[in-house]
């Protein structure tokens, strides 16, 4: 195929957006009772589970152990079910080890881990369908899970990828868009702060765009960041009722 | 708010395999609608829908995959593209007709838009469980224009139209107020004025029909399917290239030019042969396609020796062949790139023959590289020997020639009101009459309403009607003056100013105008051998955008203050200006005044005659004082160039010109006048200027013109014709290069020298306009005139890149001023797409430009006996040696051409005692730089840069363009009995009048029932100057090169 018009003359995507316009995002959580901490979020179609438990003490090596710190362990995999042709790894491959990599460093700019010194937070996340956006969904829902926690954070963490198609910013694409081959930028943000925990970015891009860019992956975020908002005030009233009962 | 539903698909993956495909759909209830009589205050856009129409149509995927160009009819109003139709349409008939489409789509001049069906909320209709890809398609389409229906609240009625009877008899009553019928019924109701659409729809629907009837056996090896040439390209096993169809041995030769540079067979650096009609596959030139190399025992080489007869092949087995190519089979063809054709009707005799059982034919395209194509029409008897506009349909693997439907009667052949049509449209220029809604926005100049300088512009702008000293100099009779200048002493003396003003033509054409867009198709005023047609309408090309001596007149001008004495630029202003030029100088006045001769300056004895003798005396010596000083820093400007490498190409541009056209004999003569150069030297510095300026401001979109370096080997021919002559041509830069040819005269014959400046020119590659975002900086360099940056400025009357500068420019002021731009720029991506769609164009106009002088030519010397007349012998020199003849030059006529010392019968030229030539049995021996023949009678040789006499006639031809036949009539230079009574270089104007005389007094003589409009005398001669000056051909260099290119590949060279 001669390449799928990702943006028609008319504004709109493939799947009916906007450029500026998110996906549909829906998500819960405690949706387990033995962790720490859980929750579920379906961003479109892609769908992510995030589990955490800690902190609690170092496992393992007593080599980590930070003295001033909590150790942040992140593991990140795919259900073999989770893409259109059955995946045959589902953790431990080069792009999960790399993508745990970046959750870690996108939480260890997040919690404040100067609490809990001496001990270990552990983020699990699986995505249970994928359809574009796996960082963002990852990092959307182990925000949540980690405020089911209780776990303190300077702030929520929303992460958006932001694609570039004729000289436009995409906002939060899908896979079919992914697969275009273009540019592909995705950024995690303290939204208060307006503070960047990761930007991510591997196409080539010229400078100039690079503001545009951010700008609309900044905006991006800032949406993200409202829906979460509101999934975890409805998830403390629904409790709270429960309770206070 | 947006509604989230799903949708299935099913998709093939990228192994064949089917995979299931679930994908989001967003729905919302806000669609906007674009149409003027909208009641629910869509948000709409850009384009909308006119309300003055009695319906709306909505075509279905079916009438827009096949019946798009019927829809293309301007007169067709209100029409509303269904997202589905139109994503319907790109799935089956691919990129092409989408962009068609969407080019369709983005004019403002069709009454079309574009509704997303599919995301409005009510209006989108999910497939049913085992509902059809064309049923839900109809059905969707049908929902769409319901819901459309509705949301005017039934303002207008809804037409559907459709070629499906079933959905015709379904859906035909459902709903009062939209209405479904067939296209033909459709067009006969609403459009029974249009006969044009009605028979374009027959012509396309027979076309059709025929195709679904053939099944014979296969004539060719199918293509292979798009996913495995892609695969295929990537891995290197097939190459992918634009066809190229020798137009010498059309049937046999063709040649695939890489594209880009992602080739992994490095060791193939030469172009493809595709030998013969079943290795080419159905591929017509143009077309971009897939190639897999042959095992290199069959490859081939090309055919060296001269061909007669263009386009015929004889079955002869002993061709001349070079060395074995690479060789290669077309497999698939990834773009076609059929345009409109221009063919012939045959006879109706030999239709008649052709076929007596159906009502195909087959017509001769005018373009020799296009093979036969089959019609279908009932109107052959009424079209023999008719030129008519034909577009191709389809060529299936079961037939040997492809199929097309007639689209436009042109007339008959061989009169020359359908030559020049036809050449029109073999190169795609579409020049209609302006519209009179393009012309109602023409301001106005007549006797009773004279133009005036308004007052909010004239406070706007720098008044320079009282402080400077502004005056044109151009060709004599010139009507467009777009550039003038003025340059004067600042007071103190330490400075000087140097000012060109140009017209200021984006002030009357505002951008996005019915008349921009007209002129950015146009994208530049196309010269014919007898007539033009101007980029933009009379009322500004020749007067209100003209700089006129004595009259008030807007320009945008760059005026830069330099050093008195180094003359180093201090400052440089660019702005909008109000002037008026004190004189109208011509070339020839200029450089008499110059030189010190007592000339007469029209404007000084005409206008005060009343002024005492002091007074003008004194003005005549302002004008002087400012030509000197003019000349000064032109001077200074070209040395600094020189300095810099630039390439002394004038003198090329001049001797090449004349070749082609020889109306520029009269105004520039061999020796160049130097007031020519002095304002080619501004104008190019103003250019340069403007150019740095747009470029700084806008890194990313400004529009520039650059000229890449030739390549070496094109050089070749170029080096080895020198060297005969023992020159030594360096060609490593173009400093170098131009050295060398300055120092390869020869005092015996000055067209030495000549010749070898057309051949350097030869090798020259073309310049080109682009965006500074789309090339590296290195890239912007400009090869001839050894400038880092250049572009056009300084013609915006003729040229539209010219208009995109001048706006750029005015952007760029605006920013520095801290106003924001009133409107957005285009984008690199647009501004590229326009920078290639201005050079497409102006490659076109130079092919017609050339096709029409070739054209007179022929007509020139079709009626005379060239045995007989005198005028059928000329001079000539040779400057190129082939296998079976050699490639002379023609200095009388211009012309260049073949001329075969073995005929046919195998016979060869021999020489008598005298000089004189015959046909004689013999043989031929063939040197790098001569070539001899033996015969009975005795040797001859002859050699590069001999004169021999030659015989010019006609070769007749139906089908084709007539071609110009020259025979040795005499190996020694011809002895011009004419010399005194004729002058030398019969102007070539004179030619064209005659033959347009002769087409006159022919068609008056014939009585034609339809009054086509005769040429009136004051359109034949065409007093604009047909290129205003030295300076404008100084830019075309290499744009030259391309005139000389049927000659190369007549001999198998530049291919």
């Amino acid at each position: 195929m001669a390449g799928l018009e990702l943006l028609s003359d008319q504004g709109y995507r493939l799947d009916g957006r906007k450029s500026t316009e998110l996906r549909k995002i829906q998500a819960r959580m405690g949706v387990f009772d033995q962790a720490d901490g859980s929750a579920y979020l379906e961003q479109g179609r892609t769908i992510a589970l995030a589990v955490v438990y800690g902190p609690h003490d170092v496992r393992g090596s007593r080599a980590k152990i930070q003295h001033d710190r909590a150790v942040i362990n992140c593991q990140y995999s795919m259900a073999t079910f989770s893409t259109a042709e059955r995946k045959r790894r589902p953790h431990g491959d080069r792009k999960s080890t790399e993508m745990s990599l970046h959750l870690k460093e996108t939480f260890e700019a997040a919690i404040l881990t100067h609490l809990y010194p001496r001990s270990q937070i552990d983020i699990y996340v699986k995505i249970l369908q994928s359809d574009g956006g796996n960082y963002s969904a990852c990092v959307n829902a182990a925000t949540l899970a980690v405020i089911d926690a209780g776990i303190p954070m300077r702030d929520y963490v929303c992460a958006c990828t932001v694609g570039f198609v004729d000289d436009t910013p995409l906002a939060d694409m899908n896979h079919a868009e992914e697969s275009g081959g273009g540019t592909n930028l995705a950024l995690a943000l303290l939204p208060r702060g307006g503070q960047i925990a990761l930007l991510q970015m591997d196409a080539r891009l010229h400078q100039d765009h690079l503001d545009t860019l951010m700008e609309a992956a900044m905006t991006a975020c800032k949406g993200v960041s409202k829906v979460l908002d509101e999934v975890v005030r409805q998830h403390l009233q629904e409790t709270v009722i429960l309770t206070g009962e | 708010m947006m509604i989230k539903t799903e949708k299935t698909l099913c998709l093939k993956s990228s192994r064949g395999g089917k995979v299931r495909v679930v994908r989001e759909h967003y729905l919302r209830e806000h669609v906007p609608c674009y149409s003027t009589l909208c009641q629910a205050a869509c948000q709409n856009e850009g384009k909308t829908l006119s309300g003055e129409v009695t319906h709306y149509v909505v075509p279905d995927a079916g009438v827009v995959r096949d019946f798009l160009e019927v829809l293309e009819f301007r007169e067709l109003q209100g029409i509303v593209f269904m997202q589905t139709a139109c994503q319907a349409a790109q799935h089956s008939r691919g990129r092409r007709l989408y962009n068609r489409l969407r080019g369709l789509l983005k004019d403002p001049r069709h009454d079309c838009i574009h509704f997303a069906n599919e995301f409005q909320m009510y209006s989108y209709c999910p497939r049913g469980k085992g509902e059809t890809q064309e049923k839900w398609q109809t059905r969707s389409i049908y929902q769409a224009a319901v819901w459309y229906h509705d949301h005017l609240a039934g303002l207008r009625p809804v037409v559907m139209i459709t070629e499906d009877q079933e959905a015709i008899a379904e859906y035909g009553s459902r709903t009062s107020g939209v209405y479904v019928i067939s296209t033909k019924e459709y067009l006969e109701t609403f459009w029974p004025d249009l006969k044009a659409a009605q028979e374009l729809y027959s012509s396309i629907a027979q076309a059709l029909q025929e195709r679904e009837s053939d099944s014979t056996e296969r004539e060719y090896a199918e293509h292979l399917p798009a996913e495995v040439l892609e695969a295929g390209i990537k891995s290197g096993r097939f190459i992918q290239g634009t066809l190229n169809v020798n137009k010498h041995r059309a049937q046999q030769e063709a040649f695939v030019r890489f594209e880009g540079s992602a080739n992994k067979n490095t060791e193939l650096n030469s172009d493809i042969l595709v030998w013969g009609g079943k290795h080419r596959n159905r591929a017509v030139h143009g077309d971009l396609v897939a190639v897999e190399l042959l095992s290199s025992r069959e490859w081939r080489g090309r055919t060296t020796a001269l061909h007669e007869g263009l386009g015929e092949d004889k079955a002869g087995g002993d061709e001349t062949q070079s060395q074995p190519m690479p060789t290669g089979k077309v497999v698939g063809i990834l773009q076609r790139n059929w345009r409109d054709y221009v063919v012939t009707f045959p006879p109706w005799e030999e239709v008649q023959s052709q076929s007596r059982n159906s009502q195909r034919i087959l017509v001769t395209p005018w373009d020799y590289r296009i093979p036969k194509i089959r019609i279908s029409t009932q109107q052959a008897e009424a079209l023999q020997d008719h030129r008519v506009i034909v577009r191709l349909d389809s060529w299936e693997s079961t037939s040997l020639y492809p199929n097309g439907h007639t689209v436009r009667v042109l007339g008959k052949s061989g009169e020359l009101e359908t030559e020049v049509q036809t050449i029109l449209v073999e190169n795609c220029i579409h020049v209609p009459p302006f519209s009179e809604a393009q012309l109602r926005e023409m301001p106005t100049n007549s006797a009773e309403q004279p133009w005036s300088v308004e007052a909010v512009e004239a406070s706007s702008r720098l008044d320079l009607r009282d402080t400077h000293l502004v005056f044109s100099i151009d060709p004599l009779g010139c009507e467009d003056v777009d550039d003038t200048l003025s340059v004067r002493l600042l007071p103190g003396g330490t400075r000087l100013e140097l000012g060109v003003h140009i017209a200021d033509v984006t002030h009357f054409v505002k951008e996005g105008s019915l008349t921009d867009l007209e002129a950015r198709s146009r994208a530049t005023t196309y010269y014919l051998a007898d007539r033009r047609y101007d980029m933009l309408p009379a009322v500004l090309s020749a007067d209100l955008c003209s700089l006129l001596g004595g009259v008030d007149r807007y320009a945008m001008s760059v005026m830069w203050q330099l050093d008195a004495e180094s003359l180093d630029v201090c400052k440089v202003w660019y702005g909008r200006t109000l002037i008026r030029s004190s004189y109208q100088l011509h070339y020839e006045l200029a450089q008499s005044l110059l030189n010190g001769e007592p000339a007469e300056v029209p404007e000084l004895s005409r206008a005060r005659a009343n002024e005492d003798e002091g007074e003008r005396s004194r003005r005549r010596a302002e004008l002087l004082e400012a030509l000197r000083l003019l000349t000064r820093v032109a001077r200074h400007l070209r040395a600094l160039r020189d300095r810099g490498g630039a390439l002394e190409l004038e003198g090329v541009e001049v001797r090449a010109q004349l070749d082609s056209s020889k109306n520029i004999t009269a105004l520039v003569p061999k020796q160049p006048l130097e007031v020519h150069e002095t304002v080619a030297e501004c104008m190019i510095y103003a250019n340069h200027w403007v150019a740095r300026k747009i470029q700084e401001s806008f890194p990313h979109q400004a529009l520039l013109r650059h000229h890449p370096p030739p390549r070496q080997e094109f050089f070749n021919q170029l080096v080895d014709s020198a060297r005969t002559r023992s020159f030594a041509i360096d060609t490593r830069s173009n400093k170098a290069l131009a050295d060398s040819l300055d120092q390869a005269v020869d005092h015996q014959d000055p067209v030495v020298n000549r010749l070898l400046r057309m051949m350097a020119t030869q090798a020259m590659s073309n310049a080109l306009y682009f965006s500074t975002g789309a090339c590296s900086e290195e890239q912007y360099y400009h090869y001839g005139l050894a400038l880092d940056r250049y572009t056009h400025f300084t013609s915006p009357i003729r040229r539209y890149a010219d208009i995109i500068v001048h706006r750029l420019l005015m952007a760029a002021i605006d920013a520095e001023k801290g106003l924001a731009p009133s409107k957005a720029l285009a984008s690199n991506k647009d501004q590229e797409e326009l920078a290639h769609q201005i050079n497409n164009k102006n490659r076109a106009a130079q092919h017609a430009q050339k096709q029409s002088t070739e054209l007179f030519q022929c007509l020139y010397f079709k009626d005379k006996d060239p045995l007989t007349d005198e005028r059928c012998t000329a001079d000539a020199v040779i400057y190129a040696i082939r296998a079976n003849g050699m490639l002379v030059f023609v200095p009388r006529y211009g012309l260049k051409g073949a001329v075969y010392l073995k005929n046919r019968e195998n016979q060869v030229v021999g020489v008598k005692e005298d000089g004189s030539c015959v046909w004689h049995g013999g043989t031929l021996e063939r040197h790098l730089d001569r070539i001899s023949t033996t015969t009975t009678t005795g040797t001859h040789t002859f050699r590069v840069f001999d004169h021999i006499t030659v015989r010019i006639s006609v070769q007749p031809s139906r089908c084709h363009p007539l071609n110009l036949c020259l025979e040795v009539a005499s190996s020694r230079p011809h002895q011009a009995p004419q010399a005194g009574e004729q002058p030398k270089g019969r102007g070539r104007s004179e030619l064209v009048q005659e033959v347009v005389r002769l087409a006159e007094e022919a068609s008056q003589q014939a009585k034609e029932k339809k009054g086509r409009g005769k040429l009136s005398k004051e359109e034949r001669e065409f007093r604009q100057s047909k290129q205003p000056n030295l300076y404008s051909l100084l830019q075309e260099v290499a744009q030259l090169a391309l005139l000389d290119l049927p000659a190369c590949e007549a001999l198998g060279v530049g291919a």
